[in-house]
């Protein structure tokens, strides 16, 4: 043990440099939910199936599939369970939106297919 | 012995006092009453056949609340066979007797059942254990007829410390809220100068009521309850909820996700006892150790991130299959990260067998002889290190260890010295068991759909989580939620044996004896209470200073 302490005495510091230096997130991290309007059907599985009740779809125009899509971060568990029980694949999980503290409640409130463009990326989302 | 040899013999000998018996696969139902619980647990024990796993309670009543019965069942486990006392009695007065002369481990049980089912057990303590002191008298939440506005009301809470029985002995209070203290707890030890007379445990502090909710949610929405049970061992409650609702409905889930399944099930193994090993060595005063081995978990927490996308819950079960699968890629870096650890905790092993100082806290401290851990229903790494063979990976083999089998690791040495060594070997053989998996994975799909109603009946599902068997029972009645759901974790059956063990040990001790366990625990309080004369009163460090000052210069008087 002697000898792992003073070899440790040379080694750089374990300790990571966050947030002056981001280390980059394993490609199946589950961060923000991701919602694509061209898919969703409106079917509400996900709505079903969600632990946190943190979605809810409000139907606009059920003939045209237009919807709103209601997403609330700060309920989100991120369990991806309404990824898995979508079957249009309209839902994702962002790798890269995973910041999301906020000290606005507003923040927390998501609502796709508010701001007229519908689809939502992940650029439309950074916005 | 076959299951089926093993339970023609235990129908034989309780048959006077059991009314009728049914079998299935592995399993074991006896009906009984109240009045001969008693005597037909005495004919089981007398056989020296298992250990009591678990007491379960459930209400088949409906919300009208002079209706129905509860049931009570008392499953008795050896190896894969389960053998359950099913006993019936009306809801209105709900009244057995207790079982704790026989079956030492059952008093922890029977406090549950009598607090949240409101089963009148004859000879319990009349001090909580489990549901907070002002919860009010006569609601239990577990009944089908509880209502949430009936727990609204709160009762008078008497003074909070000080044990009922044995006045005039100095009890020394610790806990539930300490700094060192990972989870809250409360411990009363009576002590006569240096050695610990007697020991005592009030639990419930966080009590959340997982049980109830799990009733009010939806099968699906049940798994990532489950998962919330603990933070360390999270994978291991959604897989026995999972595995419990598969065979419930009857779904064959593919090889592969059972593969997936099992090893994240082995990874989490290896990151509970890394961080058991820091913590026991916190304990013991050696923080190095502490440091280096909390250092290189990092290794397998990140690993599990990247398998899975998260740190601590990792959701990977689906009813029915798995999220994740585990592909070239991650297989490398995982394979990578073993060949780290394994040389790490060669290391490891060394230093615990080895460290002159580290091992005066552990040789010869704290024995669970092979009859205590029997006789008291020990379980896991704690029952393994005393030689008792329970580890239902090897005994009564799931998911992917048929396939994979598991060499069990065994220590007769008893002492805390071989909890260490049993569970460092354990890393060794959980590394091996993920390299042979990830060699042979098999192929096939990942998952298969499963129906949002599971039908009618009841299933135990018991797996081994690092701290030792898990147990849960799962009943439905054919609709889209459970109607109950139990979960008996390992930490309740280990408290039985360290309270006793504890006894006897120099105060000093009892912190490493309580983590030899596997739960969290500390030693040092500021604020002590005095019992003298039936008053408690609190007392703080610098009051108790002047008053010992005081007595000294009074001639101890």
């Amino acid at each position: 043990m002697l000898n792992d302490v003073f070899v440790s005495l040379f080694k750089r510091p374990f300790t990571e440099r966050y947030p002056y230096a981001v280390k980059p997130a394993p490609d199946r991290l589950r961060g923000k939910l991701l919602w694509d309007e061209s898919k969703c059907d409106g079917c509400k599985l996900c709505v079903r199936d969600c632990p946190a009740k943190a979605i809810e779809i409000e139907v606009v125009d059920r003939a045209a599939k237009k919807y709103l899509y209601h997403y609330r971060i700060d309920r989100c568990i991120y369990c991806a369970q309404c990824v898995e029980s979508c079957k249009e694949g309209a839902l994702t999980m962002s790798n890269t939106l995973y910041h999301l503290a906020s000290a606005d409640k507003a923040a927390f409130t998501e609502i796709y297919g508010a701001k007229g463009t519908g689809a939502c990326s992940e650029e439309a989302a950074e916005k | 012995m076959s299951v089926e040899t093993d339970f023609l013999r235990i129908q034989g000998s309780v048959a006077p006092w059991v009314s009728g018996s049914r079998t299935a696969e592995n399993r074991l139902d006896m009906d009984t009453s109240a009045e001969r619980l008693v005597p037909a647990v005495t004919a089981l024990r007398s056989l020296s056949w298992g250990y009591l796993s678990a007491i379960t309670g459930f209400d088949s009543g409906t919300a009208a609340p002079s209706d129905g019965h509860i049931e009570l069942l008392y499953h008795f486990c050896n190896g894969p066979a389960v053998a359950t006392f099913r006993v019936k009695v009306p809801r209105e007065d709900p009244s057995v007797p207790s079982i704790g002369p026989l079956v030492p481990s059952a008093v922890m049980y029977e406090r549950e059942l009598a607090e949240t089912m409101g089963v009148k057990v004859a000879g319990l303590p009349k001090k909580r254990q489990f549901l907070s002191d002002d919860w009010p008298e006569n609601v239990y939440p577990l009944r089908k007829d509880f209502t949430m506005e009936s727990a609204a009301a709160t009762r008078e809470v008497g003074p909070a410390v000080g044990s009922e029985e044995a006045p005039g002995t100095f009890i020394i209070p610790i806990g539930p809220q300490h700094p060192a203290l990972k989870e809250p707890g409360h411990f009363e030890l009576a002590v006569d100068g240096e050695i610990v007379t007697h020991a005592d445990i009030r639990l419930g502090y966080v009590h959340r009521g997982i049980e109830k909710g799990a009733e009010d949610r939806s099968w699906v929405h049940n798994i990532y309850l489950m998962e919330r049970i603990c933070g360390i061992c999270s994978h291991i409650h959604a897989t026995a909820y999972v595995l419990g609702v598969e065979s419930l409905s009857g779904v064959a889930v593919p090889p592969r996700a059972q593969t997936v399944r099992t090893i994240f099930c082995e990874m989490e193994r290896i990151h509970s006892h890394l961080l058991w090993l820091g913590v026991a060595a916190h304990q013991a005063g050696f923080d190095t150790l502490f440091m280096y081995s909390w250092r290189d978990r990092e290794t397998i927490m990140d690993l599990l991130e990247e398998l899975s996308g998260n740190r601590v819950n990792y959701s990977v079960n689906l009813l029915g299959g798995v999220k994740y699968d585990i592909d070239g890629k991650a297989a490398d870096s995982v394979r990578r990260g073993l060949d780290f650890l394994e040389r790490r905790t060669t290391h490891y092993l060394k230093i615990v067998t080895t460290d002159e100082s580290f091992l005066r806290r552990t040789r010869g401290v704290g024995a669970i002889t092979f009859d205590q851990a029997n006789l008291l229903g020990t379980i896991g790494p704690t029952a393994r290190a005393s030689g008792v063979s329970r580890d239902l990976r090897v005994e009564a083999p799931y998911m992917a260890y048929r396939d994979f089998p598991v060499r069990p690791v065994l220590d007769s040495r008893c002492d805390l010295e071989a909890r260490f060594v049993v569970r460092i070997n354990e890393l060794f053989e959980s590394y091996r068991l993920i390299r042979e998996m990830l060699d042979h994975m098999p192929a096939g799909e990942l998952a298969v759909p499963a129906p949002r109603k599971v039908p009618e009946g009841e299933v135990i599902s018991r797996v081994e989580a690092p701290r030792g068997e898990l147990f849960y029972y799962i009943r439905s009645t054919g609709g889209v939620k459970p109607d109950r759901v139990k979960v008996r974790t390992p930490s309740l059956c280990n408290w039985a044996a360290v309270l006793s063990v504890a006894v006897g040990h120099k105060l000093a001790d009892i912190p490493m004896i309580m983590v030899g366990i596997d739960p969290c625990f500390s030693c040092n309080d500021r604020s002590i209470t005095l019992r003298r004369r039936g008053s408690a009163e609190s007392w703080s460090w610098e009051d108790l200073r002047a008053y010992g000052i005081s007595y000294y210069a009074g001639g101890g008087a």
